[in-house]
């Protein structure tokens, strides 16, 4: 995870609102929209990455694991909550969680 | 070779921008505004500029071509009044936001309605939360040396502001006066090369210009455009100072006009100017201590050196050719507002005059220092503000 993001003072920016590097956006912290986050519960969790499929902000990031029978494939690893804008797609598309019986991913009110 | 030429304030305008050869002239003519862009446009169709003409379908559509060939790294230049920029309303304040030096001419005109073309300040006046430099002249020729200096003022990079020029519709725009038209060599070597920042062109460099902001950067980049007007004083009074050794003639951020000993003073902007010197001069012979204060910049606003320049006067009439319906004139506002913390503060007081064109004579001015010298004698004024000329009171 990247550091806290700084706000910069009126003095530090470009001319005119200009961006002037391209491809920055991955420095904005949407983080800091959420008032709700998702929570991972890895015990519970199945790896069919359908949260990974739904996230609008790429904030499940993967690792490589094997199966059971020892096949190789991608698992959840963590979520990055400096991108994480806490909508709640992961969880409530979460498969294991429709079931109803464990959560795998819980969605809880943001602490401020 | 510099010389006196008999012109139009219009005409003179279009002779300054042939001068400058811009690189890309957006327009869509309106009166009175309309001969800056005729004779410009026979320049282009003449040779006699290497400018991009981009006749446009609407004043929306001018300005916004002015701010992308700007931020694309040209010189732009255009010209309207009144309802023209009226229109461009929405893109005039993106130009400042995007701290695009786009240098404007704009003659003032009254807005519709009622329909009219003649000179008021409605036009400018409403635009002065923008962003844009205003400068005001009173006759052709500081109108002529005001677009000299523009682009030098705008395109200081402390500065990267837009700059509209001010005149009279009809008064200084149509009516033909004699002034010195400079040599076109000394006027390009006074205003030098364009330097573009981060120019849309550039495609090593590329950039991305009109990003949104929200609640976490907005107010900051407003802050930094306050901070270019801010910085834009001592450069316009700079640039003046170097036109002054260059071209002879002396600006500042506004003149003053007898004000040494006045005790009565009259606070104008633009062609009026010239008929209050008249009348402060012949009542300077009878030995009446009346003097002008003549607004040259108007954004940004010199309240500290206004305040300076009126130290000892007594009382001023502020005359404001525009109207803020349900306020006070935007002019007495800002006097107003610098002379508020003045040691001795003077009585002042608000005069709307001019609106729609409305003359306001020698006689009239002569009147407006018999009430404020009635005023000061009894030391209250009457109505602190009212207009002047108008049928019913």
């Amino acid at each position: 995870m990247k550091e806290k993001y700084r706000l910069k003072d009126w003095q530090e920016l470009p001319i005119g609102g200009v961006v002037a590097d391209g491809g920055n956006s991955a420095d904005y912290e949407t983080g800091t929209w959420r008032t709700s986050r998702p929570i991972w519960h890895g015990e519970n969790c199945i790896n069919c990455l359908t949260c990974w499929i739904f996230c609008p902000e790429d904030a499940f990031i993967l690792k490589d694991g094997v199966t059971k029978s020892g096949k190789s494939r991608k698992e959840i690893d963590h979520i990055n909550y400096y991108h994480c804008k806490g909508c709640g797609l992961c969880a409530r598309e979460c498969p294991v969680n429709k079931k109803g019986k464990r959560v795998a991913i819980e969605f809880v009110k943001e602490e401020h | 070779m510099s010389k006196i030429v008999a012109i139009t304030g219009a005409g003179a305008m279009s002779e300054c921008m042939r001068q400058i050869n811009p690189d890309v002239v957006p327009a869509f003519p309106i009166t009175p505004s309309t001969q800056v862009i005729e004779d410009f446009s026979q320049f282009v169709a003449d040779g006699r500029v290497d400018t991009e003409m981009i006749t446009v379908e609407s004043e929306h559509s001018a300005m916004s071509a002015c701010i992308g060939a700007a931020a694309a790294g040209g010189r732009v230049m255009t010209a309207t009044s009144s309802a023209g920029m009226a229109l461009m309303w929405e893109m005039l304040y993106i130009a400042a936001s995007m701290r695009q030096p786009i240098v404007m001419t704009l003659i003032n005109r009254a807005l519709s309605a009622p329909i009219n073309i003649h000179a008021d300040h409605g036009d400018s006046m409403g635009a002065r939360d923008a962003g844009w430099i205003q400068l005001y002249a009173e006759n052709n020729q500081e109108a002529y040396d005001n677009l000299i200096m523009a682009p030098r003022i705008a395109e200081a990079m402390n500065v990267r502001l837009p700059v509209m020029v001010c005149m009279d519709g009809f008064i200084i725009s149509h009516c033909v006066q004699t002034m010195q038209l400079e040599d076109d060599d000394r006027v390009k070597a006074f205003i030098g090369e364009f330097a573009s920042t981060y120019p849309v062109l550039d495609t090593d460099h590329p950039a991305t210009w009109g990003a949104l902001d929200l609640q976490d950067y907005y107010m900051e980049h407003k802050r930094a455009l306050h901070m270019a007007m801010k910085n834009s004083k001592t450069v316009i009074q700079n640039v003046s100072a170097e036109f002054a050794d260059v071209f002879g003639r002396k600006y500042d951020l506004f003149e003053s006009y007898r004000l040494d000993d006045a005790d009565r003073v009259i606070v104008a902007i633009n062609s009026v100017a010239g008929e209050i010197k008249e009348v402060i001069d012949e009542r300077r012979d009878a030995g009446d201590r009346v003097g002008l204060l003549k607004i040259r910049v108007f954004r940004p606003f010199p309240y500290a050196e206004i305040a300076a320049a009126l130290e000892g006067v007594k009382i001023v009439t502020v005359l404001d050719r525009s109207e803020s319906m349900g306020g006070y004139g935007p002019l007495f506002c800002e006097i107003r507002a610098a002379l508020f913390d003045a040691p001795e503060r003077p009585l002042v007081y608000s005069r709307t005059f001019g609106l729609g064109g409305r003359e306001l004579f020698m006689a009239d001015i002569h009147d407006i220092f018999e009430e404020n010298k009635r005023y000061l004698e009894t030391g209250t004024v009457e109505k602190t503000a009212d207009y002047l000329k108008v049928r019913g009171g």
